[in-house]
């Protein structure tokens, strides 16, 4: 109890309000050094096998010999189809995969994103398994194009001959569905929201035949041409849609499979060097961090993860020794992994960040960085609201049994020597009086403090529905203005903060108090989508934590010097001037980014920028309003 | 501004901002109905559409075991235009709803009843919120913006405790009776709310006749009224659907739990897990907890009848088998009627802060199990232990703060001491 009256006592400290934001930016630097030393040994491990039924590499793989003439020839197939139409060429894979004696049919799709039209056609077979009941079934996927919008031959090529060597084989218990699609994001997105009934009939057409529940996807990417070419490595890919990961023992499988069995490296990331330095740990790590934060779809697998369909992409990389037989032999060794399974992918991580190949990071290791980010921001807005709920001056050092003289000096300095005429040394003090003890109180730290709560909430809720605005504009605009409307939109949010603290001076002035509060409780929400989020989007978060941290430092300020430097400093990190300048710095256009977000938005159910813009955004909005408002005082 | 302009000018915002949520976003009601947060099984709005579908076909609507809800409603939303189609009238239906429920919060705040009652007159009774103010915080709680638009039916549960809430304070016995029989046609727990504000409405009566009547006949003929009118609609709802078996599908759900959907409260996750052989003894005892509360509050706060009623609806929110954000609602805008507890009260930014993460977090979790099937139900649930924390932390701070209340009214000396826990 004497403790606890000692830390009550303490909340009218002075000196108490000063350590939040030493509290806050600890927080951040913990939150930092914590995702640095993750690629250290002591704080990552090696991958392993967690499904028992997975077996990886223990079958013996037959996909060889003459098996290499066939795919040869589908491979010279496939290049005959290149300059054809649409139509002619998914008819001829039909073909083909019918030869095979499966079942086959296609799928028309259409989508409009940012005044494209994006159009194409699928075609795909399904393999009913000798042993199957026709309740589960794996996806070999090749996208007619991939990533690069190279003509993935090789790829489609060995989707086609495995589609005639699996057939003569009794033992697949799950039905095989033979994918090709017309690209390599929007066709995968169309056929798999078809297949569970998720699509839209006006853009995506309804597929005629379909198998049980999806248990896993893969997908190649080989584009070498018709006259083949030797890689050296297997790239990879396991981002889905919105930052979500397929379960870790798909990924370690196919590692396994392939470097284990087959002898192939693997890589991730676009490390196409790994030499298993820090450095090199730790930037596959950052960018594996942001790809899942961006969340954009990285390859054909990635349509299928929102479903709960774990699934990855291989890719092959640089020039070796390994040839197309050594990805089919991977690729069927993969399948009879996937064969094995009892029940759906569920004994591993979904939560990792990888290293490389065979090290990761689990959840429970690296989630406290994210969360301490966040944790910064709600130690600001408790800071804050506390601050709200004080006396415009506190008292240094109320437990003092002499009062400061700092205090009275600032009551005169408020000219509020009229109170104090009686005496004009020390401030008016109460007496309390408590078994048998008495003690002297300042007044006015006994008084209490009524917060005036309307504008403030109602102003940072506006500021959160003011967000809609530019999500609206842009996930609509067409691609030949958007140029124009980035222009626009970054013009008015860097001078909007400015315009809106001078509009509030000339209507209604916000006393301190409001301005204290409008932060804090813009900067709780920012603290509780954040952490929200970081459950969801653990790189999402963290990056728009690490962005955002400057919000919980600044403050309205009668210094216009200062006021100057935080508003420069706070217009340099505007979301849009972000995306600005991560563009150019990555070398990609800004149209060709939003025309991107565009299509995620309207395609592959994107949401990064509803956080970009519902919570970053107004987040950085009021932030900028209170430090604008020190300008105008 | 003068009262009356206040008040339509919050009333017509709140409906304006309704009806736009309505209109704007017509998916939203769909996703929101959808949404465990905000229907449970026994106020489903979806499931009340297969109950009218089933009747307006001449078929027993609880034939599908599908729709668990009083059968009065279906005459009541059969008259509307099918809401797949015409939307507009359920929405408007609905806006009344909790405009009327605003007008009853407002009326309760007006009676001075949390402050001042007839045995009772608190040290901080100045110490108050204005009735539009309440009504605002009714109205514009994000909550019961969503329970509106999910269209969830325990909005009329709401809109009936609170009339009775009001015309308990208010002394008008009859109206306190029909709405208090309605409230409990509905929805059952709120019979548990009936000695509470009987008390309150007796005071209320007592402090405006100049002879208090006889507590052991008002309470006789009360008691009388409230069986007859349960009774009628009982019997009605049977002559509507031609059978008794009405009971077991809306009652008997309520009190078995035979329908684990997930939802805020605290039983689902608990029966789920539940060898089926102490699943009786378990109902027992879980609704007997319930139960408890309410002798000992009412015996205990006598003084303050409208406290124990608002605390008991917190109760509810959290101890009931389906619990929703409706009956969380509900409590939290009661509560600011207590404004003059408000300095005593020791763990508000914690309360607050739990709800408001939990508010936050819950459905985000609820996402990674069902959705992304990375989590599983020990994340949701983890959740709803937190909200139901952070209610039973404003619950049990309230009623801490309350007997101090009354303890510096009947020792004036004691103020300000510091109390110990025996």
């Amino acid at each position: 109890m004497a403790l606890l009256a000692t830390i009550l006592a303490l909340r009218r400290d002075a000196r108490i309000l000063k350590l939040p934001p030493y509290l806050s930016a600890l927080c951040i630097i913990v939150g930092v050094a914590w995702l640095l030393v993750l690629p250290l040994n002591e704080y990552s491990r090696n991958t392993y096998v967690s499904e028992n039924a997975l077996l990886p590499g223990q079958v013996h793989t037959y996909f060889t010999g003459s098996e290499h003439n066939i795919f040869r020839a589908y491979r010279h197939e496939v290049a005959l189809l290149v300059d054809s139409s649409v139509e002619e060429r998914t008819q001829k894979l039909g073909d083909l995969l019918r030869a095979s004696n499966l079942k086959v049919a296609t799928q028309n799709y259409e989508y409009h994103a940012a005044g494209r039209n994006i159009s194409n056609k699928n075609v795909y077979a399904i393999l009913q398994g000798p042993r199957a009941d026709a309740t589960e079934a794996v996806v070999l996927v090749a996208a007619w194009k991939n990533m690069d919008g190279e003509v993935n031959y090789s790829g489609v090529a060995l989707v086609l001959a495995l589609a005639r060597y699996f057939k003569r084989w009794s033992l697949w218990s799950k039905d095989i569905i033979f994918l090709i699609s017309g690209d390599s994001t929007s066709g995968p997105q169309a056929w798999v929201d078809a297949y569970h009934d998720q699509h839209d009939p006006r853009h995506v057409e309804n597929l005629k035949i379909k198998s049980g529940a999806l248990q896993g996807a893969v997908a190649v990417d080989y584009p070498a041409g018709p006259w083949g070419h030797r890689y050296d490595k297997l790239h990879i890919v396991y981002d889905g849609v919105n930052g979500q990961l397929p379960n870790l023992d798909l990924f370690n499988t196919a590692v396994s499979i392939a470097s284990g069995q087959m002898g192939i490296g693997c890589t991730l990331q676009r490390m196409w060097k790994h030499d298993d330095s820090y450095q090199e740990r730790l930037r596959t790590m950052l960018r594996g961090m942001l790809s899942q934060g961006l969340g954009h779809a990285t390859g054909p697998h990635s349509a299928f993860i929102p479903y709960h369909v774990d699934a990855i992409t291989l890719v092959t990389v640089g020039d070796g020794w390994h040839d197309e037989m050594s990805l089919g032999r991977t690729v069927e060794s993969l399948f009879r992994s996937l064969n094995n399974l009892l029940e759906h992918l569920h004994q591993s991580f979904f939560f990792y960040l990888l290293l490389q190949a065979n090290r990761f990071v689990s959840i429970g290791t690296y989630l406290p960085s994210a969360m301490l980010i966040a944790a910064n921001f709600s130690i600001t807005a408790i800071a804050l609201w506390v601050q709200s709920g004080r006396p415009a001056t506190p008292s240094a050092n109320p437990i003092a049994t002499e009062p400061s003289s700092s205090a009275s000096k600032s009551e005169k300095n408020k000219g509020k020597e009229a109170e104090k005429s009686k005496d004009e040394k020390k401030p008016s003090m109460t007496v309390a009086e408590k078994d048998g003890a008495i003690a002297l109180f300042p007044t006015k730290d006994l008084e209490i403090t009524e917060r005036a709560l309307f504008l403030p909430l109602i102003f940072v809720l506006t500021t959160h529905f003011l967000g809609l605005l530019p999500l609206y504009v842009f996930n609509n605009t067409p691609e030949p203005y958007l140029a124009h409307t980035f222009l626009a939109v970054s013009n008015i949010t860097s001078v909007l903060p400015l315009g809106a603290a001078y509009l509030l001076r000339q209507f209604k002035r916000p006393t301190a108090q409001e301005m204290t509060l409008i932060q804090c409780f813009s900067v709780l929400f920012l603290g509780m989508f954040l952490s929200a989020l970081a459950t969801l989007n653990f790189s999402l978060a963290f990056i728009i934590g690490i962005l955002s941290c400057p919000l919980s430092f600044v403050r309205t300020s009668k210094n216009k010097i200062l006021g100057t430097v935080m508003y420069a400093v706070l217009a340099l990190l505007n979301p849009v001037m972000v995306i600005q300048a991560a563009t150019w710095f990555f070398g990609h256009g800004v149209v060709e980014i939003l025309v991107k977000a565009a299509e995620g938005w309207h395609v592959w159910g994107l949401w990064t920028q509803v956080v970009v813009w519902l919570v970053w955004w107004p987040a950085w909005f009021a932030g900028s309003v209170v430090v604008a408002g020190g300008l105008f005082a | 501004m003068p009262l009356d302009q206040q008040k339509a000018l919050l009333f017509g915002s709140a409906a304006a901002v309704r009806l736009l949520l309505f209109t704007a976003f017509p998916s939203l009601p769909n996703r929101l109905a959808g949404r465990v947060e905000v229907s449970t099984p026994v106020t489903s709005f979806k499931r009340l559409q297969e109950g009218l579908f089933l009747y307006t076909h001449n078929v027993s609507p609880y034939d599908g075991g599908v729709y668990h809800q009083a059968p009065l409603l279906l005459p009541l939303f059969s008259l509307l235009p099918n809401p797949s189609y015409y939307p507009f009238a359920t929405s408007v239906l609905f806006t009344m709803v909790d405009l009327l429920s605003a007008l009853a919060l407002a009326q309760i705040a007006e009676s001075g009843q949390s402050v001042v009652t007839r045995l009772f007159k608190s040290s901080r009774k100045d110490l108050r919120w204005s009735s539009v103010a309440i009504a605002a915080g009714f109205l514009f709680n994000p909550f019961t913006v969503a329970t509106c638009i999910a269209r969830s039916t325990s909005a009329l549960t709401n809109l009936f405790i609170l009339t009775a809430m009001a015309k308990a304070s208010q002394g008008a016995s009859f109206t306190f009776v029909l709405a208090l029989s309605f409230a409990s046609y509905l929805a059952m727990h709120p019979l548990l709310l009936f000695p509470p504000l009987l008390v309150l409405l007796y005071d209320a009566r007592a402090s405006k006749t100049k002879s208090a009547p006889s507590p052991f006949l008002f309470s006789v003929v009360h008691t009388l009224g409230l069986a007859a009118a349960v009774c009628a609609l009982l019997f009605v709802s049977a002559l509507l659907t031609g059978s008794w078996d009405f009971l077991a599908a809306t009652y008997g759900v309520r009190l078995l739990l035979p329908d684990l959907t997930p939802n805020v409260g605290l039983w689902w996750y608990f029966f789920t897990e539940m060898f089926d052989s102490f699943r009786e003894f378990f109902l027992g005892v879980f609704w007997l907890h319930v139960a408890s509360y309410m002798p000992g509050l009412t015996i205990r706060l006598r003084k303050q009848p409208l406290f124990v009623a608002t605390t008991l609806t917190g109760i509810f929110a959290i101890f009931t088998p389906y619990p929703s954000i409706a009956d969380a609602t509900l409590y939290l805008s009661l509560v600011p009627l207590f404004r003059h507890l408000f300095p005593l009260m020791r763990y508000t930014f914690l309360a607050s802060a739990s709800i408001l993460y939990a508010s936050f977090l819950g459905p985000a979790f609820y996402h990674l199990w069902i959705y992304a099937g990375s989590g599983n139900a020990n994340f949701f649930y983890a959740i709803t232990l937190v909200w139901s924390l952070g209610l039973s932390i404003i619950v049990g701070d309230s009623l801490y703060a309350a007997l101090r209340d009354e303890l510096d009214v009947e020792r004036p000396e004691l103020r300000g001491e510091e109390v110990k826990r025996i």
